[in-house]
Order: C-alpha cells, then sequence, then structure tokens
C-alpha cells in the first residue's frame, strides 16, 4: 500500500512548516533590501502599502483562516491603532514607541471584549456586526472632537525622525517588513499548534468541535484579540508614516473589503495566500487609483464577486488541489484489496457489495 | 457514570418535543432510546449535551445539575456523542479529526505541537481499532460515510468519555458495517463506558441493549428490557397508532 | 430639551421608522427564500434613488410618478441577480460566501454610482418637501409624511401578495420548508427568483422615497446595512412585524437623542441596541421561528 513507503502526511506538513520559516526570513530581507533597489520615491511609497496590506491580510488570516470567520470590520481596529497611537504619542510627550506598544495592548483587551459579543453569533450576522464595528468607529472618531480632533482629522508624530521622503518610505518598507515577518511566524506557528486545530475545527464543524471538547468560544476570541492587535499596530504604524489621520480614510469599509478580496484571492487557508494575493491587489489597486480612479472601485467589486463565484478557495489551494490530484492517492477507497482489509466501505447496504467478498 | 432528566420539557414553537420527561440511564449498561419520529429522542440528545437550552427541568451527570453547562463543559465532564446524520472535519485529514479530541488543554498544552508523537500514537491506535488506519492521511470528506461513521466514533472515543452517547449509529450503512459498529460499541461498554443508543434498527436494539426506554410524543412511555418493550403494547401503539 | 423639540423628534421618528420598516422587511424576504443576508439591498435603495433623481432631473416627473419605470426594472434585475449570480454558489460555505457576493454586488453598485455621478451629495428639491403642518405642537413635512403612507402602503401591498394571492402561498410555502414546498408542486426556482425581484422592487420605492427626503451620496448605502441589521436583529429574524416594531422604536430614539445629545450618538444608537441585543438576547425580541442563528 503506498501510504506506508511514502511519508505520512502530516510529517510531510510538518516538514513544510519549517521550511516556511526559511522562507519568512528569505521574504522580509528581499522586502528591507528592496529599497536599495528601488529609489524612486513613488515607488517606494507604493512599497510600504503593498507591505502594509500584506501585513493586514495575515493578520486578517488569523481569523479568517483558521476559524472561517469572515471580518469586513477589521478596519475598524486599522482606524483604532491609527488614533490610539496617535492621541497616546500626544500624552505621553512624543515616545511614539510607548504608544504603539500601549496600542497593541489595549487593542488586544479590547477586541478580546468585544469579540466575546460579536463572536455570539456566525456567519452572515457576523459579517454585518463587524460592519457596525466600522462604523461605530468612524462615528466615535468624527464625534469626540476634543480627543480625535474629529472631522478635520489628527497629526501625529513620526516614529523616525529621518530627512527625505524617499528614505522615510524605506524606513517603513523595513518596519512593516518586520512586522510582516512576526505575523507570519506566528500564523506558522499557530498552525502547528493545538490551539491552531482547535480553531479549524471551528472552521470545519463548530457545533461539532464543541460536542468534543473544544472550548470554541476562548479560541475564537483569542484569535479574533490577536489578529485585532497586529491591525491596529498596522494603523498606528501608518498614522506615524503618513503624520496625519483622516477618519474618513482609517474607517473605511474599502479597506476591509480589499483586505478580504487579497486573501481570498490568495488562498485563506495557507500562509503565503494572503501574501500572494497582496502582490496581486495592490500593485493593481495603485494602478487604477492613479490611471482611471473612477473604475477603482467598480474592478474591486467585480474582481471580488467572480473569485467568490469562480475560485473561491483562492490560487494556492486550487494549485495544491490540481498537483495532489496527479499523485496516486493515499488510499483507494474502492480498491478490493483495502475494502477486504478495512472491510465494507459502501454505505446504505445493498447485498450485491457485500457479495464481492468483502469479508471483515 | 449515570445520566439522567427529570421535568425536561422544550417546545418549538407550537411543537411539543420534549414534555416533563424523566428518564435515569442504568450506568455501565448499553441503554437503548427508541421511540416513533418526533418522539423528542434527538431533542434529548442535543439538551443533555448541551446543543440547546431546555426550557424546563434538569439534566444530572452523577448527581451534578449540568443543565445550563455550555457543550465543550459537559463534553469535558465526560459525555461524548456522535450525531444522526454523520458529521466530520471535511478538510481535515482523518488523523486530524481524532487529534481534535484531546482532554488536558491548559494554555501551555494548547501551543505545544499538535502532532506530537504521544497523541499520534494514541489517534493511530483508535484508527486500527476501527480498521482506518490505512487511511489516516485521506481527507475525511473523501472517505466513504460507512467509514466516515467509524470516524465518528473512533474520535468521540478518542476524548475517552464515560458515557457515550450514539445517535442513529446504525443509519444508512450496510449490515457488514453495523456488526462492527455494534462490536465497537460491546466494547467501549466493556471498558466500563455507560452507553446510551437512539435507534430505529430493532434487531439491533434487541441484540445490542440490556436496558431500553420508550418514548412518544416527549413523554416515556415504557422502560425495561429489551424483550418486555418489545411486547409492551403501548409500545406497539404508538409505534402503529395514529 | 423642550417639549414641543421632544414632540417633533417623536413624529420625526416614526416617520423615519416607517421608511426604515419598509427596508428592513425586504431584508426578511430575501432571508426567508434563500436564508442568505442581502447587503446589497441599501446599495441599490441608493441606486434607486439615483435613478429617480436623474430621471426627475430630465423629465421633471415627480419622484414618485417614476415608480412605473423603477418598480419593474429592479423586479427584473433582482431576478437577474438571484438567477444568474446567486443561485450559482455551491451549498458548501453558501452563508458566508453570499454574504461576500452581495458584498461585492453592493461595490459594483456603489462604483458604478460614484463613477457615473461622482461623490458629491444630491437631493431632489420639491415644492411641497419644504412644506409642513402642526400636529400637536409639531412640525410635521410633508415630505416626511408622504415618505411613510408610501412605505405604508408597499408593506401593505405586500403584506397581501403574500397573504392572499397564490404565488404569495408558494413564497410562504418555499420560505418555511423548502422541499415540502417541491413535494406539493411548487417551482421553488422561480419562487425564489421572483422573491427576490419582490424584494428589490421594494428598494426602488424606498430609494424614490429616500430621494425626497434627504440628500444622498454612492457611500451612504454602508451605514443602512448596519442600521437595518441592527433593526432585524432587535426584532429577530422571520418576524415582518417584529422588524417593523423594532424599526419604529430605532427609528424614534434615533430622533429623539439626535435632538437630545448630537447627531454622532443618535448614530450609535443602532449600534448599541444591536449589541445590547447580542448581548441579552441573541435571538431577538420579537423573534420569529427563524430566529436561530443565520
Amino acid at each position: 500500500m503506498p501510504s506506508a513507503s511514502e511519508r505520512p502526511r502530516w510529517q510531510a506538513v510538518a516538514r513544510a512548516r519549517r521550511w516556511n520559516y526559511a522562507g519568512i526570513v528569505a521574504l522580509v530581507a528581499v522586502l528591507c533590501a528592496a529599497p536599495v533597489m528601488v529609489t524612486a520615491s513613488y515607488y517606494r511609497y507604493a512599497g510600504v502599502l503593498l507591505v502594509m496590506y500584506m501585513v493586514l491580510a495575515t493578520s486578517w488570516n488569523l481569523v479568517g483562516g483558521f476559524t472561517g470567520y469572515v471580518s469586513l470590520g477589521h478596519v475598524a481596529f486599522f482606524g483604532f491603532g491609527a488614533y490610539c497611537t496617535g492621541i497616546l504619542a500626544d500624552e505621553t510627550q512624543g515616545s511614539v514607541i510607548l504608544a504603539l506598544a500601549a496600542t497593541f495592548g489595549i487593542t488586544t483587551v479590547g477586541a478580546a471584549l468585544i469579540g466575546v459579543v460579536a463572536l455570539r453569533v456566525r456567519g452572515a450576522s457576523f459579517v454585518i456586526v463587524t460592519i457596525a464595528l466600522v462604523y461605530m468607529g468612524s462615528l466615535l472618531a468624527q464625534g469626540m472632537r476634543s480627543v480625535t480632533g474629529g472631522s478635520s482629522g489628527l497629526d501625529i508624530a513620526p516614529l523616525f525622525t529621518v530627512s527625505g521622503r524617499a528614505s522615510r518610505h524605506a524606513a517603513y518598507i523595513v518596519t512593516f517588513a518586520v512586522l510582516l515577518g512576526i505575523v507570519m511566524a506566528l500564523w506558522n506557528f499557530l498552525d502547528g499548534t493545538k490551539f491552531g486545530m482547535g480553531l479549524k475545527a471551528v472552521r470545519e464543524d463548530e457545533d461539532r468541535a464543541r460536542s468534543l471538547g473544544v472550548d470554541t468560544t476562548a479560541f475564537k476570541v483569542a484569535a479574533f484579540a490577536l489578529s485585532a492587535a497586529f491591525v491596529s499596530l498596522a494603523g498606528g504604524l501608518y498614522a506615524t508614516w503618513t503624520g496625519f489621520i483622516d477618519p474618513i480614510f482609517v474607517f473605511s469599509v474599502q479597506i476591509s473589503a480589499q483586505i478580504v478580496l487579497m486573501t481570498l484571492l490568495g488562498g485563506m487557508r495557507s500562509l503565503w495566500g494572503p501574501v500572494l494575493g497582496a502582490a496581486v491587489i495592490v500593485p493593481s489597486s495603485e494602478f487604477f487609483l492613479v490611471n482611471l480612479p473612477r473604475m477603482h472601485l467598480v474592478t474591486m467589486g467585480v474582481l471580488l464577486g467572480a473569485v467568490v463565484l469562480l475560485m473561491p478557495d483562492g490560487i494556492i489551494p486550487s494549485l495544491r488541489a490540481a498537483n495532489s490530484r496527479r499523485r496516486p492517492p493515499a488510499a483507494s477507497i474502492r480498491e478490493d484489496g483495502g475494502s477486504v482489509a478495512a472491510g465494507d466501505p459502501d454505505s446504505a447496504g445493498e447485498p450485491a457489495l457485500i457479495a464481492n467478498g468483502a469479508t471483515p | 457514570m449515570s445520566v439522567g432528566v427529570r421535568g425536561l420539557s422544550k417546545r418549538f414553537g407550537g411543537v411539543i418535543a420534549v414534555d416533563d420527561l424523566d428518564v435515569e440511564f442504568v450506568p455501565g449498561r448499553i441503554n437503548g432510546l427508541i421511540g416513533p419520529n418526533g418522539s423528542g429522542k434527538t431533542t434529548m440528545f442535543n439538551i443533555v449535551t448541551g446543543m440547546i437550552p431546555a426550557d424546563s427541568g434538569e439534566v444530572t451527570l452523577d448527581g451534578r445539575r449540568i443543565t445550563r453547562w455550555s457543550p465543550n463543559r459537559i463534553a469535558r465532564a465526560g459525555i461524548g456523542r456522535t450525531f444522526q446524520v454523520v458529521r466530520a472535519f471535511n478538510r481535515m485529514t482523518v488523523l486530524e479529526n481524532l487529534l481534535v479530541a484531546e482532554r488536558r488543554a491548559g494554555l501551555g498544552e494548547l501551543l505545544r505541537s499538535a502532532f506530537r508523537s504521544s497523541e499520534i500514537d494514541r489517534a493511530m491506535g483508535w484508527l486500527r481499532r476501527v480498521g482506518l488506519d490505512h487511511l489516516a492521511d485521506a481527507d475525511a470528506a473523501d472517505v466513504s460515510y460507512g467509514q466516515q461513521k467509524l470516524l465518528e466514533l473512533a474520535a468521540v472515543l478518542m476524548a475517552d468519555p464515560q458515557v457515550l452517547m450514539l445517535d442513529e449509529p446504525a443509519g444508512g450503512v450496510n449490515p457488514v458495517m453495523i456488526e462492527r459498529i455494534s462490536t465497537l460499541v460491546r466494547d467501549a461498554n466493556a471498558e466500563g463506558r455507560t452507553v446510551i443508543v437512539v435507534e430505529h434498527n430493532m434487531d439491533l436494539v434487541m441484540s445490542l441493549c440490556d436496558h431500553v426506554v420508550v418514548l412518544d410524543r416527549g413523554r416515556r412511555i415504557a422502560e425495561g428490557d429489551a424483550a418486555s418493550v418489545q411486547a409492551d403494547e403501548r409500545v406497539l401503539e404508538a409505534y402503529l397508532g395514529v | 430639551m423642550t417639549r414641543s423639540l421632544f414632540v417633533q423628534a417623536i413624529v420625526f421618528g416614526v416617520l423615519t421608522g416607517g421608511v426604515y420598516a419598509l427596508m428592513a422587511s425586504g431584508l426578511s424576504l430575501y432571508f426567508g427564500v434563500m436564508r442568505i443576508v442581502q447587503i446589497a439591498h441599501p446599495a441599490f435603495l441608493f441606486l434607486g434613488a439615483y435613478l429617480t433623481y436623474s430621471l426627475h432631473n430630465a423629465l421633471g416627473w415627480d419622484p414618485l410618478l417614476t415608480l412605473p419605470i423603477t418598480v419593474p426594472a429592479f423586479f427584473l434585475i433582482g431576478v437577474a441577480v438571484q438567477r444568474l449570480l446567486l443561485a450559482r454558489l455551491r451549498d458548501e460555505n453558501r452563508a458566508m460566501m453570499s454574504v461576500l457576493l452581495t458584498f461585492s454586488i453592493a461595490v459594483v453598485v456603489e462604483g458604478t454610482l460614484s463613477a457615473i455621478y461622482t461623490g458629491s451629495y444630491r437631493s431632489i428639491n420639491l415644492d411641497y418637501a419644504s412644506k409642513s403642518f402642526e400636529l400637536f405642537g409639531a412640525r410635521v413635512p410633508y415630505d416626511r409624511l408622504i415618505g411613510l403612507a408610501v412605505a405604508g402602503l408597499t408593506l401593505l401591498a405586500l403584506f397581501s401578495i403574500l397573504k392572499y394571492t397564490r404565488y404569495g402561498r408558494a413564497l410562504r410555502a418555499t420560505m418555511q420548508h423548502r422541499d415540502a414546498a417541491r413535494l406539493v408542486g411548487v417551482d421553488t426556482e422561480r419562487v425564489t427568483a421572483v422573491g427576490f425581484g419582490i424584494g428589490l422592487a421594494t428598494a426602488a420605492v424606498g430609494g424614490a422615497v429616500l430621494s425626497i427626503i434627504t440628500t444622498f451620496f454612492p457611500s451612504g448605502h454602508w451605514e443602512w446595512i448596519a442600521k437595518l441589521m441592527a433593526i432585524i436583529v432587535v426584532g429577530g429574524l422571520g418576524s415582518v412585524g417584529g422588524a417593523a416594531l423594532a424599526a419604529l422604536v430605532l427609528g424614534v430614539t434615533e430622533a429623539v437623542v439626535q435632538v437630545w445629545l448630537s447627531p454622532v450618538w443618535a448614530g450609535m444608537v443602532f449600534y448599541l441596541f444591536l449589541f445590547l441585543t447580542l448581548i441579552f438576547r441573541p435571538q431577538g425580541f420579537f423573534g420569529g421561528r427563524l430566529a436561530q442563528r443565520f
């Protein structure tokens, strides 16, 4: 039988997971080195956006890919992170790093509390609740003028005191790349743990997971909080990069939509899916914004619809499936050899099947 | 471990599924739970395992009231169940399906690899017992319905429950598979587990169960050993009557 | 806050609540036939508003007189969307994918609107829109009153279709138990498509009303879906009456808070209710039989 001579699948997967770490390091190295080769300010600017979205998509995928819960409201944490960092940086007289760290912590706790409520519902309801979160954030940001500056936005001190736009962009590419490495490593790590296994069980059949003893609520909330915290960190970094927080932009559902689109396109259930999706979507989006700004939204909508209808699993799982179809199957269900050893494989008892010699 | 319900009631809109039900299952035995369709068997299962809340009444486990407990807490307390229509984690492998069902879980435990050799050995042991070890790497969605039933059973047993609640384990499978499932159930019982089986297959109930409870329209109408229940007039009426 | 202001707010809230109720009932219809949440419904509401605006500007028609054009058009669009797009979703993961699909439809609609009309705010100014009459010391604007009347009539029409026509019976059967309906000969595919068409037709009506009572802009629909979902969660899924009641309660609360505190807090009312309901009574307050987790 094939499985005796082949390496068991879980071992192959574990090996791949270890190689992923090397891949992550390589990716981060390439991204950090990129500014050396790309010196034009505009391309560096696009580079920052690209890596930032890679971070956002991978963080989002901590929830989406593992639990299957699709949040269209993650941008709420992005906006919250931006404002939290901005306000705290003001209060602490300029220690942006401290503000960022505090933002991470505050978001973890806050998102956990929100998650306890929001994750009480599933599927479509959950999506709507997350959208509501975005609107709540937007309203609060615009309403609490004394703290947030209202609709006029908030200024914020930069993280690096480098002179020159291009150099600043380079610094932020490196910063986001390091953050990306951390989030990807975390995703990869969790993928192989019991925690990750439990989350994936939630995705496959939440009620059955509970009946097997998995504390699905705690698991979901933990993943949600972690994911939100990293998104908020990215938001804070983004704010220090632009130097200014615009409440309309940082709380726009479109950002959420793009994150979902790129992760879906690349493949929700893999480590590299979000990164791949970002690499496709962000440059395309920038292209549209610059050359055909009026068609930007429509294109994004059509793309998302197309992916949902035609390729809901994304690029990477589709490739995997095509690949595994070429290899011989791990076990053949209908072979006579298999069925003699395992007993009768087929359901809905037809006497003819038993008569085929498949004795227990 | 003993399982019982007292004064249990549940209605869905206008339909009374369970009506002031009192049942005490015999610990350490294989209990059968039978009754015509709509008599409340699966609803009772769902309430006992915490899937749906009861309107009133209590569920007890070894004397403890577990009525408002969450499903995962009840599972950890020792109750394992299978479902009427087989459920599996489709996009995970057969082996991974079993690895989900593990008991211990402190925070440190959760962050350790899911694929440690101790866990894998246990899982493979169970897979060997149900005859699915050669399919360990197959996706759960790709195996046949009968094999999925075995998989579901193995996963539940992997969690080492003291009470095993099986909802129509013989549903939709051929006689050879039924025999295998029966053997597994008997073995599980021999290991000291209390078993409760909902079944429509009367032959299976007669051969397997020591003690049978009959429900009709949400109430218990008969109880006793298999033979006496089979001969009970009220039971015949319930199945054949209007 | 003076008493007259308070009464004013209540009147306003009731009038707005009526429109919310109409829109929420459309959503219930989609959920009933396909068990999906049609996020693009408010986007079509805004599409309706823009179409009404264009027809009004180009032909000088009263917004309500554009309904004979927009309602059938939207009905056809609804049927097309259901048949060509939504029916293609595979069963596994349907709940999630349908949300994403309707989300993408909403984005496409918004994108089309902003491409054609740009992002500036539009509104329709009518003679009677700025007039009002007195009721219990409160000003009742004619435009809102007409909006309420139209919404009420449409809801009544919807209710009558559901209750008294053969199609309505088939629709209710499909909503309650699809397979059973098929067994008694109902063409559930067609019923579902028509159900969708009707749902979108109510968006056309809502759009015309919207164009009269407020200014609108392409991305305004996101706020509506959040509000409508809050209404449905609070009211309980499957209960059209519950949704209507919740719409009125929330509409009035929003109006009162707007006068009492600020527009920001008024907007928060819906989300607060949503979260409170999720915490304390996830199945909704007036919930029907469908009020399970969807």
